[in-house]
């Protein structure tokens, strides 16, 4: 009996063994102390879709040295999913997450988080994209799916109200996308099924005007020296059985006074991440259609040869180019390249003349630059 | 005499075979347990899951889902537009008998599986009577599975009839390491943060399934069956865990309904074994993304996909002499998809398309001598669209698809029926096994036709594998020893990547070069103890560098050399079960290496890498056998430790849960059924 009885024991003593395995540990929590010095470049890494990987890159040209994944060291919490755009306005750097459904407040220097907005504060926010500043107590903010405008105060990151963009659905979507802001008016684009540019009087808060493209998608907004509003579109896409416009770029400059299309360039490339940027005079526009192209904002029409071209790999292939920024301090251009959008992304800092002077590593799929 | 001719007869259909079985002893571990759970706890197959009751799929030696082929009951269910299957909606108490078949080996199955093939088969039980069991489970989260199965088999006919519902909140709480709170004073200033406990209150679902089965058999051979497996799921997909809206906003749901047949005549006469099947596959797949707040509703998106798919088969096998085996296998699938979204990039149909398929293979396995067999595989593949864009499609053939398999008996012992002998002396085998296979897998109809982005002019995937190996056995007394180590060095060209476009949107193309090779082991191991005690072990480990080998796209890329996102290098597993009497104790502790989520593999990437894999399940088991009925209540723990995990970025699991399972068995039949079999 005894015998059976040190038998059964050692059996559970098996037992016991078998199930001493080990688990999985903590992750280490942390916050590095930053001090950002430096008239510094925000690199905002949008990530991939659905997996919550953007980061935030902080690059300083005089010492050419970049520190990646900010926002997660300065904070120990992730950025988020799908980072669209980032802004600075008043020592503040605002980041929309689209994905996350939440605007970002960080200290410019510390990077540490000050303030935040999410959906679950506003009545009609879903996917923020991109914020425009009206004064430091109001910011509109886009969005993909919402048909309203947010309204937010920047200082205290609450909300404001809404703004109704009154536009007809389109196959159920109704996006707004880019700010740019002539007088009391703020224009924005239409990206998704749409071909329209809407237009907000500042004063009232609403949708007091439209302009309607001859072409679809319009991606890209800037306003040059002259008051003239550029607008770059996508054309949609079009496949051979089916197709939802043309597929074919537009480039168009409408007055921001009379809201006339005084221009309209068909351009020759499709399937191109079209982007827009200025000089810091504003006399100078550039465009991303694959290559960078530099056109005067007299000219009647952009260049055919690219001003920086791509940068072509060994087996000839062009680097898919996916933002651009300039400088406001001195005109220094900035363009990203996603790479295989699966890696870190990298980033081409040229001087105004087109001379490249650095490229350094950021996160994955950098799309866009604040300035310091 | 008959049974040693049976037994050489599947010796020489497996010959080279790298090939793992999974029996009903596994798959019949808990009604809670999907397909997934399965292959995730008893193979090298690595499964990637997005988390608990959500889309999992499987890869064999760090290829993709899409390399996997899986056949139910000799008819392909891979997704005709994704290529994959989702296990976790396959539950394991559907599946009487699983066998994995890796890399080359998959090619005596079917063409197209780059990493390997799942073969999924419903065992008739003639000869057992009536049986009914029920199966209660109710566990953490608000998780109730049902189980209730009928059965009733005599001679001539068996039946069974399963039914399987599964529903749960799955709200459980996690602590969000990738957000965090800060407590501010009424100047601002940060007083404390903490990571916020956070719950997963989207990711509910309730999934029923039925499954009946009919078999027939005469004196003559002859053996019908027919299958019809129901199921239909409703699924609620979980936030991001960086995800800052709330839950209660959004709709966020997956629905799927699916109905798969077989119909069935086998006949074995002389030295032929021939069937015929045929079979149908209807499936309704619906996502909605939605929000509706302040009374103002917005679709984010609306997908919704329709696909039907026939399916005839003929195989023969002949043995004219014990040391030939030819056999022949023609198979035709039609499928046709409708596919439609809304999404920021499309509306309306994506496509909406029919495609036939036709397969051949021609098999000859030979037995030079005693020790020595081998065996040859070819395999044709032929696809042709419907009419698209009033253009009519054009037969396309893949390239003849090739397998030479070997197999040679170091050590074999000649006693067959050693097992049934209770003192018999030492027995064991030793066997040698080799092969090598060209493979091709055709493009999804997804790939070739999806709008926007769909390629037609992408080309199948190529493979070429080497497998080498020792497959040995011993049993002493009540003492079984199964060992199985294999190494394979494989390259697959032109790879399927769908990559995003400048325009936002995805396309696929021939892009990737990916050269995979490593070893997989499995040890199995039994013994009977005096005392009724007795203990099994089972051991699996892989080890699967998958490296990308594709040219560069430009000079920044940094992915060359580099493992596959998601891949693990290491995998292993270990299941126990050790019992007493009526008592049971299961042990499952399974391993993942980490796995890269970037290209370049790049470690100092916040998110680049996720950690090593540990988990631990525990069971426990009581059976009570009385006169009038047989019962088993058990007590399960899953992530025994607790351990906080993702397998994919941002999508968390859950902590330590509980199940807890009684079953119920009536004998009103049994007592009879028994005799007579014993007489």
């Amino acid at each position: 009996m005894q015998r059976h009885s040190l038998y059964n024991k050692f059996m559970l003593l098996t037992a016991l063994v078998l199930s001493a395995a080990c688990s999985n540990s903590d992750p280490g929590t942390t916050e590095e102390e930053f001090s950002g010095t430096g008239q510094g470049v925000f690199v905002l890494c949008e990530g991939n879709f659905n997996s919550g990987n953007a980061t935030l890159s902080y690059y300083n040209p005089e010492t050419r040295q970049v520190e990646n994944g900010v926002f997660q060291r300065a904070n120990d919490r992730r950025l988020g999913d799908t980072g669209q755009s980032i802004q600075l306005h008043d020592g503040v750097a605002y980041v929309a997450m689209e994905n996350s459904g939440i605007i970002w407040a960080l200290d410019t220097a510390t990077f540490r988080v000050r303030g935040q907005l999410t959906t679950g504060q506003t009545e009609h926010m879903i996917n923020p994209r991109y914020i425009h500043f009206l004064s430091s107590e109001k910011a509109y903010v886009t969005d993909l799916y919402s048909p309203y405008i947010t309204v937010f105060n920047p200082r205290t990151m609450g909300y404001v109200g809404s703004i109704p963009t009154g536009q007809a659905e389109a196959f159920g979507y109704n996006s707004t996308e880019q700010m740019v802001a002539w007088g009391d008016r703020v224009f924005t684009n239409c990206w998704s099924y749409s071909n329209k540019i809407l237009v907000i009087d500042t004063r009232r808060d609403e949708v007091a005007d439209e302009i309607v493209l001859s072409s679809w998608q319009p991606k890209s907004m800037v306003l040059d020296a002259m008051g003239k509003l550029w607008v770059i579109t996508d054309g949609g896409y079009s496949t051979e059985e089916d197709s939802f416009s043309d597929n074919i770029p537009h480039l168009y400059r409408i007055d921001a006074e009379t809201l006339t299309i005084e221009l309209d360039q068909t351009l020759d490339t499709d399937e191109a991440n079209v982007q827009l940027a200025t000089n810091p005079a504003g006399t100078v526009l550039y465009v991303i259609n694959n290559d960078v192209y530099r056109m005067d904002i007299t000219a009647s029409h952009l260049p055919v040869r690219p001003f920086i071209e791509a940068p072509r790999g060994s087996n000839g292939l062009r680097h898919y180019l996916y933002g651009i920024g300039v400088n406001p301090r001195n005109g220094e251009i900035y363009v990203a390249d996603a790479v295989d959008y699966r890696q870190s992304g990298v980033v081409y800092r040229y001087a105004e003349d087109g001379q490249l002077l650095d490229q350094f590593r950021v996160g994955i799929t950098p799309n866009s630059f604040a300035f310091k | 005499m008959d049974e040693v001719q049976v037994t050489a007869h599947r010796r020489l259909k497996d010959t080279g075979l790298q090939k793992t079985v999974l029996d009903t002893t596994v798959l019949h571990q808990h009604i809670a347990l999907s397909m997934s759970d399965i292959l995730t706890q008893h193979s090298t197959l690595f499964i990637k899951s997005y988390g608990r009751a959500t889309e999992s799929t499987a890869e064999f030696r760090g290829t993709s889902p899409s390399h996997t082929q899986v056949v139910w009951n000799g008819m392909k269910i891979n997704s005709h537009m994704l290529g994959t299957v989702d296990f976790s909606t396959i539950p394991a108490y559907f599946i009487d008998q699983a066998n994995l078949l890796h890399g080359a080996s998959s090619l005596t199955l079917t063409g197209g599986g780059l990493g390997g093939a799942v073969e999924m088969q419903t065992r008739p039980l003639f000869g057992q009577g009536y049986a009914l069991q029920y199966i209660q489970g109710i566990g953490s989260f608000g998780t109730y599975d049902q189980f209730l199965r009928f059965t009733y088999g005599n001679d001539r006919w068996s039946t069974s009839t399963r039914l399987v519902y599964s529903t749960s909140d799955n709200d459980f709480k996690y602590t969000n390491y990738d957000k965090k709170v800060d407590v501010r004073d009424a100047e601002g200033h940060i007083v404390r943060s903490y990571h916020p406990t956070e719950r997963n209150r989207s990711g509910y679902f309730d999934d029923i399934h039925a499954l009946q089965d009919v078999y027939y058999r005469d004196d003559r051979g002859n053996r019908f069956g027919g299958m019809l497996w129901y199921t239909h799921s409703l699924r609620g997909l979980p936030f991001l865990s960086v995800d800052y809206r709330d839950n209660l906003d959004f709709k966020n749901e997956h629905r799927q309904d699916a109905l798969r047949s077989v119909l069935s005549w086998e006949r074995r006469f002389g030295r032929w074994n021939t069937a015929v099947r045929g079979g149908y596959v209807w499936q309704d797949i619906a996502y909605d993304y939605s929000t509706t707040r302040e009374a103002v509703s917005t679709d984010i998106t609306h997908s919704r996909s329709r696909s039907h798919q026939g399916y005839v088969q003929a195989d023969a096998d002949w043995m004219p002499t014990d040391r030939w085996l030819l056999s022949g296998n023609l198979s035709a699938y039609y499928n046709h998809v409708r596919s439609a979204d809304k999404s920021p990039f499309h509306i309306g149909d994506n496509y909406n398309l029919g495609r036939t398929e036709y397969n051949l293979s021609l098999s000859a396995k030979w037995r030079p001598t005693e020790r020595l067999s081998l065996s040859a595989v070819l395999r044709e593949e032929c696809y042709k669209r419907g009419s698209l864009n009033g253009q009519r499609g054009k037969a396309d053939f893949v390239p003849v698809i090739p397998a030479l398999f070997a197999e040679y008996a170091v050590w074999k012992s000649e006693k067959r029926t050693v097992r049934s002998e209770k003192n018999s002396p030492l027995t064991s085998q030793l066997y040698l096994k080799a092969s090598v296979a060209r493979n091709y897998r055709y493009p999804t109809m997804d790939d070739l036709y999806f709008k926007p982005g769909g390629n037609p002019d992408l080309r199948p995937e190529r493979g070429i594998t080497y497998d080498g190996g020792l497959e040995g056995t011993l049993v002493h007394k009540s003492f079984s020893l199964k060992a199985n180590l294999s190494a394979f060095d494989s390259y697959i060209t032109d790879w399927i990547l769908w990559t995003p476009n400048a325009k936002g949107y995805w396309q696929p193309s021939n892009l990737k070069k990916v050269h995979n090779y490593g070893t997989e082991m499995m040890l199995t191991a039994d013994v009977r103890l005096p005392h009724r005690w007795g203990l099994s072990l089972t051991a699996n480990y892989a080890f699967t560098p998958s490296i990308n080998r594709s040219e560069d796209l430009d000079d920044n890329d940094a992915s060359y050399g580099k493992q596959l996102v998601y891949v693990p290098r290491h995998s292993a597993n270990l299941s126990g079960r050790l019992s007493w009497r009526n008592w049971t104790l299961r042990y499952q502790w399974t391993f993942y290496s980490e796995r890269f989520t970037t290209t370049s593999n790049e470690v100092s990437y916040i998110t680049g890498r996720l950690r090593p894999y540990y988990m631990n399940d525990i069971s426990v088991e009581k059976q009570f056998q009385w006169r009038k009925v047989h019962a088993s209540l058990k007590a399960a723990v899953n992530n025994l430790f607790g351990s906080e995990y993702v397998t994919v970025l941002s999508r968390p699991m859950p902590g330590r849960n509980f199940e807890i399972f009684v079953e119920i068995k009536p004998q009103w039949q049994g007592k009879k059924m028994k005799n007579e079999r014993e007489k």
